[in-house]
């Protein structure tokens, strides 16, 4: 076998073939990556009623001519320093919060997902 | 018919946001990469990631891509690179692990006989030293383009000549059943 003949019998040799799947999986790395929403439906849904209750209060602003917006906002508040002012009260929520605290002690405090975290979960779909 | 677009409109296209256009550069060369990624490395698992990490890396730096470059070197030479940590990562690991083979069986000389024509070739590629190899190999992929190997390598292309006319020296020899030496 000559320099030529070699040359040629190297160009002919077949090349490797990939395993099954793989063009797929670099595609979906690369080219057809999507990156996750920025938010999740349950924070848009937060997001969304907070918008609403916005929107609710201008509207109250704009219709009212701020005396009823003075007036629900007083009412509001009368009603929490009500509640604040009853010790029933004031000891039930202590012992809620303090039940809570007490509980994360043994569970662990359970993190909202942070974006990175989301973005893996989505590239693993 | 319309013709192919060149490598560089398409990393173009891929930078303006069109990452579609990436598909058909993974299209275009993922045969190949894997290709020089087995033939380096010699393993179907390995050769698959560094496969998949070097257009990973390609992708996400597309930017420091230099215009009129060619996408096949610089593909070629991110797979170069990543098959060499592997393989420096094996031999780092081999020495500890590994126990030495009773029986180390039958030499690349003998396995290279009984074998059709190409799996002979293949046989006494597989048979050359590291540095010869991985000359052929891109040889096989790139061609005449000396330059563009010597790229790849990160070697002068004077080193390239001479380890590609020691490789062939040598591949003759194997294949017409002689002894080779160093």
């Amino acid at each position: 076998m000559n320099m030529d003949e070699l040359e040629r019998a190297i160009f002919a040799l077949p090349l490797e073939e990939p395993p099954e799947g793989l063009r797929a999986s670099i595609l979906l790395a690369t080219a057809y990556h999507r990156p996750a929403p920025a938010f999740s439906f349950a924070e848009l849904a937060v997001l969304g009623a907070l918008g609403a209750v916005a929107l609710w209060l201008v509207v109250l602003l704009v219709l009212g001519g701020g005396a009823l917006f003075v007036h629900t906002l007083a009412t509001i508040g009368s009603v929490l320093s009500r509640a604040f002012s009853n010790n029933a009260f004031v000891a039930w929520l202590a012992a809620g919060g303090a039940t809570a605290f007490w509980l994360t002690l043994f569970t662990g405090s359970q993190p909202l997902l942070s974006p990175s975290h989301r973005s893996e979960r989505s590239a693993g779909r | 018919m319309r013709p192919e677009p060149p490598d560089g409109d398409l990393v173009a296209l891929t930078l303006r946001g069109h990452s579609e256009a990436f598909a058909t550069l993974v299209e275009r060369y993922d045969r190949a990469v894997y290709h020089l990624a087995y033939r380096t490395l010699h393993d179907v698992e390995e050769a698959r990631d560094v496969t998949q990490e070097a257009f990973f890396k390609a992708f996400r730096s597309l930017r420091t891509f230099k215009a009129g470059a060619k996408f096949s070197t610089w593909i070629f030479a991110i797979t170069y690179h990543a098959c060499c940590d592997r393989l420096s990562r094996r031999k780092h690991y081999s020495g500890d692990e590994l126990p030495e083979r009773a029986d180390a069986g039958p030499g690349p000389e003998q396995r290279v006989i009984a074998l059709d024509e190409a799996s002979r070739l293949r046989a006494a590629i597989d048979a050359l030293p590291e540095k010869y190899r991985t000359v052929v190999t891109l040889f096989h992929l790139q061609g005449k383009q000396y330059e563009e190997i010597a790229t790849v390598l990160g070697l002068p292309m004077g080193t390239v000549k001479t380890h590609l006319f020691r490789a062939k020296e040598q591949l003759r020899r194997l294949l017409s059943g002689m002894e080779v030496t160093e």
